[in-house]
């Protein structure tokens, strides 16, 4: 059999995306080898990050040579990263449902373009334009009117009750969070809903079921692939936001959230604001380091994708539209 | 789908097209001649030097056409990574290298270029008009969470004649990686033992957990957060002095060494630069924090370019050796002019010799 160059040429290009997968893996797992190595498993459940004094000479601890103090620890910000995301999901999902929803079928057709297009538009935003509309927005909106609202409201739940704070925060971090992942969601739900076929809709209508009925009871069944899928387009956004988060946490240390106002920290917004620090560390551990804290968020997002894949059933199709 | 595809290709076409025909047009009203000779620098790093180079750059490349100057304000950390990597000719810092650092790096030099200082600001409604006397120990407690009340009994005793709050103190210090940083924990460290035992200093340092404490990016972050939070303190360089003052934040007198509160001012920054004169090394590592003698402000510090010895070219080399001897020159960079815009203060003759000295090793 013959094989045409194209096909080589498709192969190969095709190829080029596993491999970058692989070959990013193996450069942090050997980047940070030596992190892994000193701090073992201590790594995932200490709660104190320190970098040492890098002013002294460093000491050897078990045959390395590390600052004198150096220890790290990141469980608070493995629990800022599921924290934000979590509560951002919890709050984006149902909105996005509702208003893809609307898109699909509140609204006259010659409408839908234009508003999806909105929509869309609002998921190319870069991220760093929703972190200084928080920064200059919300944090203040936060700390004088949400954070005392919610904390009277709901205040007898030990998580939401006060003090509120400065608006830097768990709280903040994750509306923008659900900010960002609003469109993504709602655009991806929206695809799948616009698909289903006219006739099941007409049929449903026919058996004198109101529009919401069809769209609750037809229409969303039939799209719970999509929604899934879109939960985690979401979630894949949100686990991995860096500069918006930066700019709304707090930049929480060495502490873990006692309330929902409480300063925090994610993984993937520390690594940006330590790496200037740890590249004045001359034993190398602090850079090791934060390569291990890439390493630990990425094998979180990778799981994430195989935990979705299984439950859409191995196809882990997700519609664009 | 398709003809809106095929609308943005021929769009994109002639989005590329009309660029191209720019570049063509600007490389073509370019000196070819002063092109071929021009030199050009690199300079990343601090923050609070930014504004400084800033002002000169405009000024200096407008009588010296053959040398162009990039300027960015990155933080100190990468000043001095990229100064020792090569890709950046000026690494600007705040800090200077550490031993281990310079063992690694032989031909790394650190040249002061101008004097700065650090205040510490806070928002007490009613009070930032007078200044709150604070020292190194207090400081130390409010940062570790051992202070956690403005009207706590020690800091009542530093200003007995003020009415204090009982209001939480929210402290607010950098998350990036900063010199400020490193000043500041300079000065608890050096005034306070057990401060520098369980926490020490470093561009960043390990914080104490204080629940309601709170993170800030750069110096216009700090600015920001202890503006929109009441009862906030923070560090902040001297050289965002017009951002604190139209912040409405209040400065504090520190107490300094001899046990004196002094007001950071030019004289007495002057005062304590002077007093650890005849200690500066020939390669000008040290601290200036918490300077000995009754006028002298604690929180001051050199501000360091970090440069190579080793540079790619003759011509790159004699460029820099220019343009910083400008920069440390009285009638040149260090000229009240510029400093007095930023609030540092110039290198005394003493050190402005020893950065001459190390500026033309450069090679």
């Amino acid at each position: 059999m013959r094989v045409r160059p194209i096909r080589i040429f498709v192969i190969l290009v095709a190829s080029l995306i596993p491999i970058t997968l692989a070959a990013i893996f193996i450069f942090l797992t050997l980047y940070s080898w030596p992190a892994i190595q000193f701090n073992g498993v201590h790594f995932l459940f200490g709660r104190i990050w320190d970098l040492g004094n890098l002013y002294r000479n460093p000491v050897m601890v078990h045959g390395t040579s590390v600052p004198r103090g150096a220890n790290y620890g990141i469980l608070v910000f493995i629990v800022g990263t599921l924290a934000t995301s979590f509560i951002a999901l919890l709050l984006s999902l149902p909105i996005s449902l509702l208003v893809a929803m609307f898109l699909a079928e509140g609204v006259p057709e010659q409408f839908r373009p234009a508003l999806s297009l909105v929509v869309e538009l609002l998921a190319s935003v870069p991220s760093v334009v929703y972190g200084l509309w928080g920064y200059a927005v919300l944090i203040p909106f936060v700390a004088n009117f949400l954070g005392p609202a919610l904390a009277s409201v709901a205040g007898f739940i030990p998580f939401f009750s006060g003090p509120v704070g400065s608006g830097y925060g768990l709280l903040t971090a994750s509306l923008v969070l659900a900010i960002m992942t609003v469109p993504i969601i709602t655009s991806t739900v929206y695809s799948g809903l616009i698909r289903v076929p006219r006739e099941i809709k007409e049929a449903t209508f026919a058996l004198g079921a109101t529009r919401f009925e069809v769209v609750r009871k037809v229409m969303l069944p039939s799209v719970r692939k999509n929604v899934i899928g879109a939960v985690i387009l979401g979630l894949g956004r949100a686990l991995g936001e860096t500069m918006a988060v930066l700019m709304v946490s707090g930049g929480a240390l060495n502490y873990l959230p006692g309330t929902i106002y409480s300063p925090i920290t994610t993984m993937a917004a520390f690594i940006v604001s330590q790496l200037d620090s740890a590249l004045q560390d001359p034993t190398g551990m602090a850079v090791h380091s934060l390569a291990e804290i890439a390493l630990v968020l990425l094998m979180i997002a990778v799981l994430v994708n195989i935990v979705a894949r299984a439950l859409t059933g191995g196809q882990g199709h997700i519609a664009y539209g | 789908m398709k003809k809106h595809s095929s609308n943005l290709a021929s769009k994109s076409a002639a989005l590329l097209l009309s660029m191209v025909v720019g570049l063509v047009a600007w490389a073509g009203s370019a000196n070819p001649a002063q092109a071929a000779d021009q030199v050009t620098l690199l300079e990343t790093g601090s923050t609070l030097l930014y504004p400084l180079f800033n002002l000169w750059v405009p000024d200096y490349t407008r009588a010296n056409p053959g040398v162009r100057i990039t300027t960015q304000g990155t933080g100190s950390g990468t000043g001095i990574a990229q100064a020792v990597s090569g890709v950046a000719q000026i690494g600007a810092s705040d800090a200077y290298m550490s031993d281990e650092q310079m063992k690694q790096n032989p031909d790394i030099m650190n040249i002061p270029l101008a004097i700065s200082a650090q205040t510490i600001n806070y928002n007490i409604p009613g009070l930032n008009r007078v200044h709150l006397r604070l020292n190194g120990p207090v400081l130390a407690g409010i940062y570790s969470g051992a202070i956690q009340y403005w009207d706590n009994a020690k800091i009542k005793a530093l200003n007995e004649h003020l009415k204090l709050p009982h209001k939480k103190i929210i402290p607010v210090h950098r998350t990036d990686g900063s010199g400020d940083t490193f000043i500041f924990s300079q000065y608890l460290s050096f005034s306070t033992p057990s401060w520098n035992d369980s926490t020490g200093y470093g561009t960043t340092i390990s914080w104490p957990a204080v629940q309601g404490g709170i993170g800030a990016l750069g110096n216009p972050g700090m600015v920001q957060a202890s503006q929109t939070n009441l009862y906030s303190i923070a560090y902040i360089g001297v050289s965002f002095h017009a951002q604190i003052e139209s912040a409405g934040l209040g400065t504090a007198v520190l107490e300094n060494r001899a046990g004196r509160f002094v007001l950071p001012t030019p004289r007495t920054v002057t005062a304590a630069a002077h007093e650890l004169l005849s200690k500066t090394p020939t390669d000008e590592r040290l601290s200036l924090i918490f300077a000995p003698g009754a006028e002298s402000y604690p929180i001051i510090n050199y501000e360091y370019a970090i440069v190579s010895k080793r540079q790619a070219s003759p011509e790159v080399a004699a460029a820099m050796r220019k343009f910083m001897l400008w920069a440390i020159d009285l009638k040149g960079g260090n000229s009240a002019h510029y400093l007095n815009e930023v609030r540092f203060i110039p290198l005394p003759s003493s050190v402005s010799e020893l950065s001459r000295k190390q500026i033309v090793q450069i090679q």
